[in-house]
């Protein structure tokens, strides 16, 4: 999983977002390292929508813009926890081989 | 703050905002590059997205946002935003593919007189000093002809082969099944076909850049079809089509 998929469904995890709101999160979360772009956020939309991942929640009008709004589908759910347990499975390994004398945490 | 200049405030605020309907008129226009169906469905939320992260006072859209755009729409037109990484990078090479043929078809082009005064050459030092005049004449003649219909022919096999490599890198992207087939089958040809053209003497009297276009062309192939071939492929081709 691209790490800018990852961190979009991150993004929903906890509650829908619109476009912009997806955005911010993920500015937030990556603490401003990935910054994403429209057309790259409406290509992974699309392809994150096609693989029933996440879904349309619900549309609002907002100074007469539309925001639509996605949340993570129950698959999409799964696939972001099974690639958060295999990215700190990792992670943990990484850090236990650095710091032998830590042991297991 | 107090505000003691009423007419410059109104000015500046509708300033503001005529610029503004400018940015957005260029982001519709760069949109407008997207495929229909997403168009119909998300141009409105787009625009509110690249409003909201545009910087204050920005008039027209950046080099990078510009380009973001362009290419979520080449993705899109394509077929190549819900595609696995590795259809994503076949289907790449195949358009690097057809670039490669295109030069290809350029060197031949240009290779021509070469190919030519090279056979003319050559004839004439095979028949020797003492053949008689009027026999060589004809036996140059006749080698000359030959020789055209293989130029005309090369020529019409690039041309093919451009053609053949763009649909198989729009159709795969697509996810089409018969068009992953299709490759395959294309790439084992022309593979045969550029062996036994080695095989045959092509290497000994074609120009070296034809000879190394056309194997480069040959690895882009058969790497295209690897990555067709690979474990992360096969679900985007065996899914039912409403899915695409």
């Amino acid at each position: 999983m691209q790490e800018a998929t990852f961190l979009i469904l991150t993004a929903l995890a906890d509650g829908s977002q619109h476009g912009y709101g997806i955005i911010s999160e993920v500015a937030g979360i990556s603490e401003g390292r990935v910054r994403l772009r429209a057309g790259t956020l409406y290509t992974a939309l699309d392809r994150l929508r096609a693989d029933g991942l996440i879904d349309v929640d619900r549309e609002e009008i907002v100074d007469n813009r539309l925001r639509r709004y996605y949340r993570l589908t129950p698959a999409g759910g799964r696939r972001l926890a099974a690639e958060a347990a295999r990215l700190q499975a990792n992670a943990r390994a990484a850090m236990t081989r650095l710091n032998p004398g830590l042991g297991a945490i | 703050m107090t505000d003691w200049s009423p007419g410059g405030d109104s000015f500046s605020i509708s300033d503001r905002a005529s610029s503004s309907a400018r940015l957005e008129r260029a982001y519709r226009r760069l949109v407008a590059c997207y495929p229909r169906s997403f168009r119909r469905e998300s141009t409105e939320e787009v625009i509110a997205v690249l409003l909201a992260t545009a910087r204050e006072g920005q008039r027209r859209p950046s080099v990078a946002e510009a380009a973001d755009l362009l290419r979520g729409a080449a993705r899109m037109r394509l077929g190549l935003s819900r595609c696995p990484r590795t259809v994503l990078h076949a289907v790449r090479l195949m358009y690097l593919g057809a670039l490669a043929e295109v030069a290809v078809l350029i060197t031949l082009l240009l290779s021509i007189d070469s190919i030519r005064s090279s056979t003319r050459a050559a004839v004439i030092h095979a028949v020797g000093p003492h053949a008689a005049p009027a026999a060589t004449r004809q036996l140059l003649a006749s080698v000359a002809s030959t020789v055209n219909v293989t130029i005309v022919i090369d020529i019409a096999f690039a041309l093919f082969a451009i053609a053949a490599w763009l649909f198989f890198a729009w159709a795969n992207g697509k996810g089409s099944a018969l068009a992953r087939v299709g490759a395959i089958i294309a790439c084992a040809i022309y593979g045969a076909l550029t062996i036994q053209g080695y095989a045959q003497g092509d290497a000994k009297y074609a120009p070296v850049a034809a000879i190394v276009a056309s194997s480069a062309v040959l690895v882009i192939g058969i790497a295209a079809v690897i990555l067709l071939l690979m474990k992360q492929s096969w679900p985007y081709y065996t899914r039912p089509a409403t899915a695409r």
